[in-house]
C-alpha cells in the first residue's frame, strides 16, 4: 500500500465530522431542515458546493426567505451549510457557459462573516440564472424595495427584549437624576439631535436653551450627554461629537461654559479631560469640514488624543486579516502576517484608549470622549470603559443593557456599517466596528475569566446576528428611524432568543466582584487573536469541548 | 566544604532589594554556601530565599561617589569606602530578575563574586540537593516512581513476546542506559551486547511504549553506526526484526532529515538503509536541537523582557525567536510517531543522533497523545521518570545555563523545556484531558534548572548511583505526589478519556505559554490567581454535587 503518513495532519480522520460541525451554524438543522415560524421555501437545486477544506460535494441547496441551506448528498461525507442570507455581503457569477475546467461555472458568495461560498452548477441552460437571482432579492431585500426577514418571521419567545433596556430605569440604577445632572426629554421627539435617542442626562444646572445652542456647535447636534456616573465619586463619562471649529478657529462661548458646567458637577474634577479618539493629524485634518477638537480656549480642560485609526482603516485591516485566515491559514510566516494586518493594534490601541478612561474616572475625574461623529470610536471607547467600571454590565443582562445603551440608543449606524439587506458591497460606510468591539470585550473575558456571566457563545451569538437580519435589534442607524420603522413592534428583539435560553450563556465560573475595576493588559504580549471567530470555519482549528473555552 | 573561601561578605547589611511585582525593600542581604538570603527584619513576607543555582547570570555596576561623602551611607557605617555603592543585576534561570543596591563598592564587588562563583560550582556531590534535610522529609523513602523493572512488572499483555533484560546491570553495555530494559524475548543478552556496539554510545533499541489496543511498540535507540563504507550488523537487524514480528513492516522515526543522515554517516553514524532493514520504513522529521534550540530560547525570552512599549514588533519578534516553531516540529513530530502506532498499527522506532534528547521529547509526547494512563499525575511523572531521568537524558548538561546566561554555550540546550511547552499546549487544546495543572508543569520547568531534590542531578542513572544520589538526596517527584503537595498539581476540571488527543499543530493553534515566559508580570500572576480560584470553585462544586448525590441516596 501506498504510504499512508506524509507528514502528521491532525485531521486525517475527523475531518468529516468536524467540517459537519463547523461548518453549520445550527446543530438543529442536522437532522433535517426545520424552518423558522415565517420562513417560506423559495426554491431548491442539485449543486456542487465548492468546500475549502473538503473540495467539491455534491448535493442540494435550499432557498429560503431566510437562508442558503446546503446538504451534502453523500452519505459518506455529510457536509451541511446553514448560512442566513443577511450574512451575504456579494453574490456574483464566476465562469461562463463557454469556461472549460472542472466547476468552473457557477456562483461565487462573499460573507460579511470571514468566509465565502463557491457553488457549481452545469454549463448547461443557463443553469444559474434563477439562483442566482433569487439569491440576489432575497439577500439584499432593501435593494429590491421588499422588506428585511425580521418583519417576516413570527418567531414567539417566553421573554420580551425589548424590555431589557430602559433609559429612565437605567439612569435611575446609577442614582440619577440627582442634584447635579437632570434627565431630560428635550429629544423626545429627535429634533435636537435625530441620531440621539429621546432620553438623556445632562448637567442639572444647563437649560434647555443652553441645549440647543450647543448643540448648533457639535458635529450633527451630538451634544455631550452623560453615559455613566461613579456612584462614589460622582465622576461622569461624558460622550459627543467634535466641535465645529473649523478652519477659522470658531468658537462657542455656550459650548465652552457648558463643558464647564459637566466639569463643575463633580467636585473632584480640577480639569475635565477630553479624550479625542482619533490620532491628532486626523483631528487637525477634520477642521478643513468644518470640525475639529477642543482648543486653548476650553481653559479647565485637557485634550487627549487617543489615536485610534478610522473606520475605513479598521475596515481594511480586517480583510487583510480575512486575507490571511481563510479559506487557508497562511502557516509559513502566521505571525508576523498577522502583525502586517495591524488587527492586534487596533484592538491594543482602543482597549488602551479605554483604560486610560476608566482609569481618569475611577480616580474621581470626569472626562468627555468624542470622536468625529461620535457613533463609532466613542461608542467603542465609552462601553468598554464602561465594562471595566462597572460589574453590572458584566452579566448576562447588564451587557445588553450596555449593547442597547452605548451602541444602539446612541444612533452606531449599524445599517450603514453593516449593510443590511443592501446590494451595495462597496460601500465606503461599511466597517467592523463593533466586531471589533466585540473582540475587545472578548480579549477581556480572556483575561478575567471568572469576572463575566456570560461566555464566549453569548459573544459569536451576537456577531451571527449582528448580520442575520431575523432581529430587530441591530436594524437601522438610529432609534429615530428604529421608530419610524416600528421595530419594537414588528420585530423580535435578539435578547428575546438569548433570555429564552440563558444556560447556553452562562459562565460556569463567574465569580461575581462588585465595585472592582477591570484593567485588562493592552500590551501586545497578552493580546491574542480570537482563533475561535475568526478562523472558526477552517476545521483544522481544533478544541476540546467541554464546559470551558477560557484558557 | 570549602564554600567559605568564595565568601568574603557573608552579611551586609542596607542593601536595597527590587523584584518584580514587589516593591523595593531595605534590608540584610546573607550568602551561604547555597543561598541568597534576604530579609528586611520587619516583614517576613519580602524575606527572599534563592537557591544560586537558580542564578543564570550576574552584572554588575559600581558607581564611585567619593565626591558626595554620605550620600547613601548611614550612620554606623562610616568604615565603608565612602559614598560608594553598587547595583548587582542577577538574572535566574526562572526568568524572574532581581536587583540589589549594595553600599560600598568592595563589597558589592566580593558579592558579585562570591554568586558568580557559587552559582556555577558543578561538583555535582556538593549541590544543594545532598544537603536538603526537611524536617518532615526521611531519606530513602522510595526514591523515584517507576522504573523499566517495574513498568515491565506492571504490564502483563508485554510479557509473552518481550522480556526484561540486565544486561546493562553493571552500565557496561550502555552507560546512559538503566540497568534493565525490556527487549524482545527471542534476542538475548549476546545479541543486545553486540547490537549495542552498532550503536552510538550503546543506546541500542529498547521498547519504551506498548500500545494495549493493537499490541504495537514505541522503540528508541541512538543512530546506527553505518558510517561512510555502510557497515552493517546481523545482531541490530534481528534485534529489530523480531520487534516487527508478526506485522508487515514498523517505521522509523528519524528526527534528522535525509540530507542530515547522509551527512552523518561521514562521521561514522547512519541510518537503517531499506538494504538492510527492508522492513523498515523510514520517515525523516528534521528537528532543531542543541546550540539552535537554546538561541531560540534565547531571542524569545530577550523579546519577552523588552519592555518598551512602543510599537514593538512584538508578534515578527516571536515568529524570529522560532521557539513556536520548534514546538510545532515537536508535536507534529509526535503526532506522526502516534499515527504510525495507533491509527497505521504498526510499530515505530525513533531515534536521532544520540537519542538523548529529541528522541525522547517525541516518544514522551506521543504517549501522552496515545495513552490515557500517562496523563494522571502520577502516570505523567512515572512517564517522566521512564522516559527522561532513566532513559538518560543528561539534565546535568542541558540545563546548566538558560536564556540569560553570558557563559559560552557548551551542551546546553532547553529539549526539556520545550517538552513542557508542548505539554503545555495539549493542555490548553483539552483542558479536561489531563490530570495535572499547568502549576505542575511550570514547577518542573523551574526544578530542572535548579532544585532542593536530587531528580534532576546528573545525566544518567549511572552517574546518579556512583553519586549516591538516590540515598543522599530527596526525591522530587515522589514530593510532589505527597497528599499535601499533589492537591496543588491536579486539574480539578479532569475527566478520565481513553480516546487518542490528537493535537492541532498549526501555528494559529499554537500560544506562547505565558505562564511560564511572561511569568513575572502582573497579568500572569493574576491569571495565576484566577485558575487558583476556578480550582477552587471547581472542587467546591465537586464536593456539593456528591453531597447531594450522597444525600439523594
Amino acid at each position: 500500500m501506498a504510504s499512508p503518513i506524509k507528514a502528521y495532519n491532525s485531521i486525517t480522520l475527523d475531518s468529516r465530522i468536524s467540517s459537519t460541525l463547523r461548518d453549520s451554524l445550527h446543530m438543529e438543522f442536522l437532522a433535517d431542515v426545520s424552518l423558522l415560524p415565517g420562513e417560506e421555501r423559495i426554491t431548491d437545486k442539485d449543486i456542487i458546493y465548492i468546500c475549502p477544506f473538503s473540495g467539491a460535494v455534491k448535493g442540494k441547496v435550499l432557498i429560503t426567505n431566510y437562508r442558503i441551506y446546503f446538504k451534502s448528498s453523500d452519505t459518506d461525507l455529510t457536509v451541511l451549510l446553514d448560512v442566513p442570507l443577511g450574512t451575504i455581503s456579494r453574490v456574483e457569477k464566476m465562469g461562463g457557459a463557454s469556461s472549460r475546467g472542472e466547476n468552473s461555472y457557477g456562483l461565487d458568495i462573499t460573507c460579511k462573516d470571514m468566509r465565502n461560498l463557491r457553488f457549481a452548477l452545469k454549463q448547461e441552460g443557463h443553469s444559474r440564472r434563477d439562483i442566482f437571482e433569487l439569491i440576489f432579492r432575497y439577500a439584499f431585500p432593501l435593494s429590491f424595495s421588499m422588506p428585511l426577514f425580521a418583519y417576516i418571521t413570527q418567531e414567539k419567545y417566553s421573554e420580551n427584549g425589548w424590555n431589557v433596556y430602559k433609559p429612565v430605569e437605567e439612569f435611575r440604577r446609577q442614582g440619577l437624576p440627582n442634584n447635579k445632572w437632570r434627565i431630560a426629554f428635550i429629544n423626545k421627539s429627535y429634533d435636537l439631535c435625530d441620531t440621539y435617542p429621546p432620553v438623556l442626562a445632562v448637567p442639572y444646572r444647563s437649560t434647555d436653551e443652553d441645549l440647543r445652542r450647543v448643540a448648533a456647535f457639535r458635529s450633527r447636534g451630538r451634544i455631550p450627554v452623560l453615559s455613566w456616573i461613579h456612584r462614589e465619586n460622582q465622576a461622569v463619562i461624558v460622550r459627543c461629537s467634535q466641535p465645529l471649529v473649523g478652519m477659522s478657529g470658531k468658537r462657542n462661548k455656550d459650548d465652552e461654559r457648558y463643558l464647564d458646567l459637566i466639569r463643575e458637577a463633580n467636585d473632584t474634577t480640577k480639569k475635565l479631560t477630553i479624550y479625542d479618539a482619533r490620532p491628532n493629524v486626523n483631528a487637525v485634518a477634520n477642521k478643513a469640514t468644518g470640525g475639529g477638537y477642543e482648543g486653548d480656549e476650553y481653559q479647565n480642560a485637557e485634550l487627549v488624543f487617543l489615536d485610534i485609526q478610522n473606520i475605513h482603516v479598521m475596515r481594511e485591516s480586517l480583510k487583510k486579516l480575512k486575507d490571511i485566515v481563510y479559506p487557508h491559514v497562511e502557516e509559513s510566516h502566521w505571525l508576523s502576517s498577522l502583525e502586517s494586518t495591524h488587527w492586534l493594534e487596533h484592538v491594543k490601541l482602543v482597549l488602551t484608549g479605554a483604560i486610560q478612561v476608566a482609569d481618569k474616572v475611577s480616580n474621581g475625574n470626569s472626562v468627555v470622549v468624542h470622536c468625529s461623529d461620535g457613533w463609532d470610536r466613542t461608542a467603542q471607547l465609552t462601553s468598554l470603559a464602561m465594562l471595566m467600571l462597572d460589574s453590572h454590565y458584566r452579566t448576562l443582562r447588564g451587557f445588553q443593557v450596555l449593547i442597547e445603551k452605548e451602541w444602539i440608543s446612541f444612533g452606531h449606524k449599524f445599517s450603514s456599517r453593516i449593510g443590511h439587506g443592501d446590494k451595495n458591497h462597496a460601500d465606503q460606510d461599511r466597517s467592523p466596528v463593533f466586531v471589533q468591539f466585540i473582540d475587545c470585550v472578548w480579549q477581556m473575558t480572556k483575561q478575567f475569566p471568572t469576572a463575566f456571566e456570560f461566555n464566549e457563545l453569548l459573544l459569536l451569538t451576537i456577531l451571527d446576528h449582528l448580520y442575520s437580519c431575523r432581529f430587530g435589534t441591530f436594524l437601522y442607524n438610529c432609534e429615530s428611524s428604529r421608530e419610524q420603522h416600528e421595530v419594537r413592534f414588528k420585530t423580535v428583539s435578539l435578547w428575546s432568543l438569548i433570555n429564552s435560553k440563558v444556560d447556553l450563556y452562562l459562565n460556569p465560573f463567574y465569580a461575581p466582584d462588585p465595585g472592582q475595576v477591570l484593567y485588562p493588559v493592552a500590551s501586545m504580549r497578552h493580546l491574542e487573536l480570537w482563533v475561535s471567530y475568526y478562523i472558526r470555519w477552517n476545521p483544522r482549528i481544533q478544541q476540546q469541548v467541554g464546559p470551558v473555552v477560557i484558557f | 566544604m570549602e564554600f567559605s573561601e568564595h565568601i568574603k561578605n557573608a552579611n551586609v547589611e542596607d542593601v536595597v532589594l527590587r523584584q518584580p511585582l514587589q516593591p523595593p525593600v531595605r534590608g540584610t542581604l546573607c550568602i551561604t554556601g547555597h543561598h541568597l538570603l534576604f530579609s528586611d527584619r520587619e516583614d517576613s513576607s519580602s524575606q527572599l530565599l534563592l537557591l544560586l543555582r537558580n542564578i543564570d547570570a550576574v552584572e554588575k555596576s559600581v558607581e564611585n561617589l567619593s565626591g558626595y561623602p554620605g550620600f547613601l551611607s548611614k550612620a554606623g557605617h562610616s568604615e565603608r569606602t565612602t559614598g560608594s555603592s553598587g547595583t548587582i543585576t542577577i538574572k535566574c534561570k526562572d526568568l524572574r530578575v532581581l536587583q540589589l543596591d549594595i553600599p560600598g563598592m568592595e563589597q558589592c564587588l566580593n558579592i558579585a563574586h562570591s554568586i558568580e562563583t557559587l552559582s556555577c560550582l558543578d561538583n555535582v556531590s556538593e549541590m544543594y540537593p545532598f544537603f536538603y534535610r526537611p524536617a518532615d522529609l526521611r531519606l530513602q523513602e522510595h526514591w523515584g516512581l517507576s522504573t523499566p523493572a517495574k513498568h515491565y512488572s506492571q504490564m502483563k499483555a508485554l510479557h509473552k513476546k518481550w522480556r526484561l533484560s540486565s544486561v546493562n546491570v553493571d552500565y557496561s553495555v550502555c552507560p546512559s542506559y538503566p540497568p534493565a530494559v525490556i527487549v524482545p524475548t527471542s534476542i538475548d543478552d549476546e545479541t543486545l551486547k553486540k547490537a549495542a556496539k552498532f550503536r552510538q554510545g550503546g543506546r541500542f533499541p529498547v521498547l519504551c511504549y506498548y500500545h494495549q489496543k493493537n499490541g504495537m511498540v514505541i522503540m528508541r535507540s541512538s543512530q546506527p553506526l553505518v558510517g561512510a563504507n555502510k557497515k552493517r550488523c546481523k545482531e541490530d537487524e534481528l534485534l529489530l526484526q523480531a520487534v516487527i514480528d508478526g506485522s508487515d513492516k514498523g517505521y522509523v522515526i528519524d528526527t534528522r532529515s535525509s540530507q542530515q543522515v547522509q551527512r552523518a554517516r561521514m562521521t561514522g553514524g547512519g541510518f537503517e538503509s531499506k538494504s538492510s532493514y527492508d522492513h523498515w520504513k523510514r520517515l525523516h522529521k528534521q528537528m532543531e536541537r542543541g546550540k539552535a534550540l537554546q538561541e531560540s530560547l534565547i531571542k524569545l525570552v530577550e523579546a519577552c523582557g523588552d519592555e518598551s512599549h512602543n510599537m514593538d514588533r512584538w508578534l515578527s519578534k516571536l515568529e524570529n525567536s522560532k521557539w513556536l516553531s520548534h514546538v510545532q516540529t515537536a508535536l507534529s513530530t509526535a503526532g506522526l510517531l502516534a499515527e504510525c502506532v495507533e491509527r497505521d498499527g504498526h510499530s515505530a522506532l525513533v531515534h536521532g543522533y544520540e537519542g538523548t534528547d529529541c528522541s525522547l521529547l517525541i516518544s514522551t509526547l506521543a504517549q501522552l497523545i496515545m495513552d490515557p494512563s500517562c496523563r494522571t499525575l502520577e502516570g505523567f511523572l512515572a512517564l517522566l521518570e521512564r522516559e527522561w531521568i532513566q532513559a538518560g537524558h543528561p539534565f546535568q548538561q542541558r540545563c546548566a545555563h538558560s536564556a540569560y546566561s553570558h557563559a559560552r554555550l557548551q551542551q546546553e540546550s532547553p529539549v526539556f523545556l520545550l517538552l513542557l511547552d508542548c505539554i503545555w499546549q495539549l493542555w490548553r487544546q483539552f483542558p479536561l484531558a489531563l490530570g495535572f495543572s499547568e502549576g505542575l508543569l511550570l514547577q518542573l520547568a523551574t526544578e530542572a534548572y535548579a532544585s532542593d531534590y536530587g531528580t534532576f542531578l546528573c545525566n544518567s542513572d549511572q552517574e546518579r548511583c556512583a553519586l549516591g544520589v538516590k540515598d543522599a538526596t530527596h526525591c522530587l517527584f515522589q514530593n510532589l505526589l505527597r497528599p499535601t503537595e499533589r492537591e496543588n498539581y491536579l486539574n480539578p476540571l479532569y475527566e478520565p478519556n481513553e480516546l487518542a488527543i490528537w493535537p492541532s499543530v498549526h501555528p494559529q493553534s499554537l500560544q506562547l505559554w505565558r505562564g511560564f515566559f511572561l511569568k513575572w508580570t502582573q497579568q500572569a500572576r493574576h491569571l495565576e490567581e484566577v485558575q487558583g480560584e476556578i480550582r477552587n470553585m471547581v472542587i467546591e462544586w465537586v464536593r456539593v454535587t456528591q453531597g447531594d448525590a450522597a444525600t439523594i441516596q
